[in-house]
């Protein structure tokens, strides 16, 4: 897997963008699903909510390589800032999602001091406590946070007091989809900075990064930091487009699935986020639709097939089936 | 005070659960090193089977929990040499999603064939009963579970400290090309190995089945409590498991008396606590 | 984008314009959505279940119109996914009606929702009093926990029960039993010696039964979600020897029918408060429980089934009276009243929410030696939602 990362890895700074082509062609299958399936904007504008967090998990894990298992404390955070800000404060969409991104990178930063000084196993461990903490809170806090009923209340005003959210869900998709793209290029531009190239050293080898004077620890603080303002932009997005929050977006299953649909896809390139969450968000659709009761079956029998056929996730397909071309006669 | 000796006696006893569902997961996560997240689905299927034994087929508990972990333990030989050896050589996180995929093949199983809802044991009465210590009472069945966990934990002790298999075992776990070049046959002992880990998942799955009930998403909804024991005791240590489920069940039990309204948010920041301090768990090796 | 974007809209708008003025005479659909998979599948298998002995028993017209029901998994609670599935439902599939709703905020996160798209929504159980309220299209003929929680603690006071420990599991619903049951007994004069709220997650009771058996209450009233906690309370219950002590167990829910059989013996002679026994005497339960037997052998019928059961029923009047026409469907239900499964109901005009008698049982065996819950008294009849202020 490690090869397959350092082949990517741009090699300057000004190849941000050298894939340009497939970033144009991914804005562009969004904008065509809108037209393909105007009657599922609702299940697309999920997706890509959920992309935004599976986006931000790849900078911590793919990139940065800090196993977590409580990404949901940092989807949640924002969640329920961006909805207990509309309630109380403002019902700008905007507005929101700037507290929401606060909102994840300061649970980011304060428990990243903690967490990352640990590593494998116990970092793990520790993000799980920390989501289940964050989640226990919520529950307790029934006056504020609605407990287990779930956060209501929330109702947005038009984006730019012009595009009110539609109950076919065509506003919120355009939304999601520009706040998606926003962060994808943003994210682009920072795993080819310095900043970026630093964290895949850090991953790679955290002694020779030492070695060469980078002050490691700070640098996955500032990174786990970053992802929370990300996960949080995510969080709240689906607040705004749920119109509620309810205890599952701290939830450890949100977390594990986030972690499925990342691995799935393929580590630290991006790309593989998307596919990723793409491909298992629309397989768990059509499975729930046919025989739910069994989409585990189907589930479980990916996740094996990927490991041990696939091991650097979906985005590796194409060169798998180009070797598989070469060596068949 | 006998709110003291009652959070040691309930903590001890719980404690005592904790090792039993989670000894087989420090046998295959703390000593063979693998993210065993398959250990929950291994307890699960020796539980289904108990349930199918003693409810369907009318066997008794004693024959049903012996015929449910001999069971597991060939199931977990199957899956050893089918998936499993690939498994040691991935990265961790292969791992994870490797087992977890393995997990919801199992649950999918139970589901399929059993359903959704809960999946009873059925006990002998005499353990159902409330025992009388004198100044308390307690439930028989958790004196059998104290009982269980203090001779599985010895038994371990004897069979990794004091036997050649424990020798080899060691050798082959700290270095697994190393032992096979002294001709210990690594295949087999890893094999059996997990397979006694399995083993230990089922039984300890039926034991705690009063208190952790089984049902088809079993593995899933203690999967975060099993890794927590494993954790907090550090990995590659048996007797840290031990200490650690010990403790783990105190505190759990003391906030559950004083606190019961924090009793999540007190174990998680307990847990938090520990790892922070001892990274490695209380007994982890670094 | 701005003028793509009203364009889109208008589009819309033409298209479920459409949708709505549809002629008679044809398919009505109704999406229900509820958990097929995941811990709590059985909620889904139940809801359908019933609906299909509803159908079976009235056949697929209702009035002139025919009946057709669609069904969505929404998981466990999960507002955003309920609500994406409502949306797809309304707009891809064209429903007109839409049932099912186990947990609270996948209800309450269709409300914006149904209100917009002024869909007729029929909650075959989520029972937190104010879900109502959100929506004027939400119809309710299950059940809230104020309603049932009352008349436990009345029919308590009566038998002469004077002190009680509150156990509950710490959440939402658990609250809302616990501050309902509080009242209630206080008002009447009762003592509540203490009240415990118990994590979510725990199945290990020992340390609360010490802490009861220390005030040593006439009874202990518990809350606690169906599945693992249940079951590992009432084991605890007796392993711990309160039984024994005398304090009498009170409860609500716990005694659910498809977890019945796994309690065991353990289960036997414990009290509680419901609208609901699977066991219920009457003819019209008694063809329920036939059909239900015909349809998937061996099912337990419980809350879910009769919460499904009378959503049917309601969802049938409502096609029966209106068709597609919904603006007017929730108005031709109001106070409407007829014979359910659980004995005479009717729905309330102001709240939208069912009127129905609350049982007083204990389980108990039947003479097949299958455990039931008998009911042996009713406290109050024709009760209404208690929590909401009126």
């Amino acid at each position: 897997m490690d090869t397959a990362i350092r082949q990517n890895r741009p090699r300057h700074g000004l190849l941000t963008f050298r894939r340009l082509y497939l970033d144009l062609a991914l804005i562009g299958a969004g904008i065509a699903a809108f037209f393909l399936f105007p009657d599922s904007l609702g299940f697309l504008t999920r997706v890509l909510i959920m992309i935004i967090m599976v986006l931000s998990l790849d900078l911590v894990l793919g990139y940065a390589g800090i196993a977590t298992l409580g990404h949901a404390a940092l989807f949640g955070s924002g969640a329920y800032a961006a909805g207990l800000f509309a309630v109380n404060f403002s019902a700008d969409p905007l507005l929101g999602l700037a507290v929401g991104a606060v909102a994840g990178a300061v649970i980011a930063f304060v428990s990243g001091l903690i967490l990352l000084r640990a590593q494998s196993l116990t970092l793990l461990m520790l993000s799980i406590a920390v989501a289940q903490i964050l989640q226990e809170i919520a529950s307790k806090e029934r006056a504020i946070t609605g407990g287990s009923d779930g956060l209501l209340g929330i109702s947005m005003e038009p984006i730019f007091g012009i595009y009110a959210f539609d109950f076919v869900g065509q506003t919120g998709y355009w939304y999601a989809l520009t706040v998606l793209t926003a962060v994808f290029v943003l994210l682009k531009i920072i795993v080819a900075s310095p900043f970026g190239l630093a964290a895949r050293g850090i991953h790679e080898s955290a002694e020779r990064m030492r070695a060469i004077g980078t002050p490691v620890y700070w640098r996955l603080v500032a990174i786990y930091t970053l992802a929370g303002g990300v996960a949080g932009i995510g969080g709240a997005l689906s607040a705004q487009v749920t119109e509620l929050v309810s205890l599952d977006a701290l939830g450890f299953s949100l977390s594990a699935e986030a972690l499925i649909m990342l691995i799935l896809g393929g580590l630290g390139r991006l790309y593989g986020a998307i596919f990723g969450t793409v491909i298992f968000m629309t397989i768990h659709h059509l499975a729930a639709s046919v025989d739910p009761f069994n989409w585990l079956f189907v589930i479980g029998a990916l996740v094996l097939i990927v490991v041990y056929f696939l091991p650097e996730g979906f985005i590796g397909l194409p060169a798998r089936a180009r070797k598989l071309m070469r060596w068949s006669p | 005070m006998p709110a003291i000796s009652g959070i040691l006696i309930d903590g001890v006893s719980y404690g005592m659960i904790l090792f039993m569902i989670s000894v087989g997961l420090s046998v295959t996560m703390g000593l063979m090193r693998i993210i065993n997240l398959a250990h929950g689905g291994f307890a699960l299927l020796g539980g289904a089977a108990a349930h199918w034994l003693t409810t369907i087929a009318g066997f008794g508990f004693v024959i049903s929990t012996i015929l449910a972990v001999a069971s597991v333990m060939i199931i977990a030989m199957v899956l050893e040499r089918s998936l499993y050896t690939r498994i040691y050589r991935f990265t961790e996180l292969q791992q994870v999603l490797a087992t977890i995929g393995i997990t919801f093949l199992m649950i999918a199983s139970v589901n399929l064939l059993l359903g959704s809802t809960i999946l009873p044991i059925r006990v002998p009465e005499l353990l159902s009963r409330p025992i009388d210590l004198g100044f308390r009472t307690l439930p028989t069945h958790r004196l059998m579970v104290v009982i269980a966990g203090l001779l599985t934990a010895a038994a371990l002790y004897y069979l990794l400290e004091r036997t050649w298999f424990g020798v080899r075992l060691r050798a082959a776990v700290d270095n697994r090309n190393m032992a096979a070049s002294l001709g210990i046959n690594t295949v087999k002992i890893y094999a059996i190995t997990f397979s006694l880990g399995a083993g230990l998942a089922a039984f300890g799955g039926i034991l705690g089945a009063e208190l952790l009930p089984i049902d088809a998403y079993y593995p899933l909804r203690y999967m975060v409590l099993f890794l927590v024991v494993v954790a907090v005791g550090g990995m590659g240590s048996i007797a840290g498991s031990f200490f650690a489920a010990i403790a783990l069940g105190i505190i759990d039990t003391a906030a559950r008396y004083i606190v019961p309204e924090y009793g999540t948010i007190f174990f998680f920041v307990a847990m938090m606590l520990v790892l922070t301090l001892r990274p490695n768990g209380m007994l982890g090796r670094t | 984008m701005k003028k793509l974007l009203r364009t889109l809209a208008a589009a819309g708008t033409i298209v479920l314009a459409f949708a709505g003025s549809a002629a008679a005479d044809h398919t009505v659909k109704v999406g229900v959505i509820a958990p097929f998979s995941g811990p709590f599948a059985i909620w889904g298998k139940q809801f359908k279940n019933a609906v299909e002995v509803y159908v079976a028993q009235n056949g697929k017209k209702a009035g002139t119109h025919t009946v057709e029901f669609i069904y969505k998994d929404s998981g466990g609670p999960n507002p955003s996914g309920t609500k994406s599935l409502a949306q797809e439902l309304i707009v891809r599939d064209k429903v007109d009606y839409l049932g099912g709703f186990v947990f609270t905020p996948n209800a309450l996160s269709v409300a914006p929702l149904i209100q917009k798209a002024k869909v007729p929504t029929v909650i075959f159980n989520a029972a937190t009093s104010i879900i109502v309220k959100k929506s004027d299209y939400f119809v309710r003929p299950s059940f809230s926990l104020w309603q049932v929680t009352v008349p436990m603690a009345e029919w308590a006071w009566k038998q002469g029960i004077k002190t009680a420990v509150i156990a509950v599991t710490d959440y939402g619903p658990g609250n809302d039993a616990e501050v309902a049951f509080r009242t209630t007994f206080e008002k009447l004069g009762g003592k509540v010696l203490d009240a415990i709220r118990m994590p979510l997650s725990t199945t290990d009771f020992g340390p609360f039964m010490q802490r009861i058996k220390d005030k040593n209450p006439n009874a202990v009233f518990v809350f606690l979600p169906a599945g693992p906690p249940s079951f590992a309370f009432v084991k605890s219950y007796n392993e711990n020897g309160m039984k024994a002590q005398g304090i009498q167990f009170l409860g609500t829910g716990e005694m659910d029918e498809t977890t019945l059989d796994a309690l065991g013996d353990a289960a036997l002679g414990l009290t509680t408060a419901y609208h609901y026994s699977g066991a219920h005497d009457s003819d019209k339960n008694r063809a329920f429980l036939k059909t239900l037997e015909e349809i998937s052998p061996g099912a337990a019928a419980n809350l879910a089934s009769v919460g499904a059961y009378d959503g049917a029923h309601v969802l049938y009047q409502m096609i029966k009276a209106v068709g597609s026409d919904r603006t007017k469907a929730v108005a031709a239900v109001k106070g409407m009243a007829w014979e359910s499964p659980r004995g005479p109901v009717s729905l309330d005009p102001d709240t939208r929410h069912i009127i129905q008698n609350v049982y007083i049982r204990r389980v108990a065996k039947d003479e097949n030696g299958k455990l039931i819950n008998q009911e042996f008294d009713i406290i109050r009849k024709a009760v209404p939602d208690l929590g909401l202020p009126n």
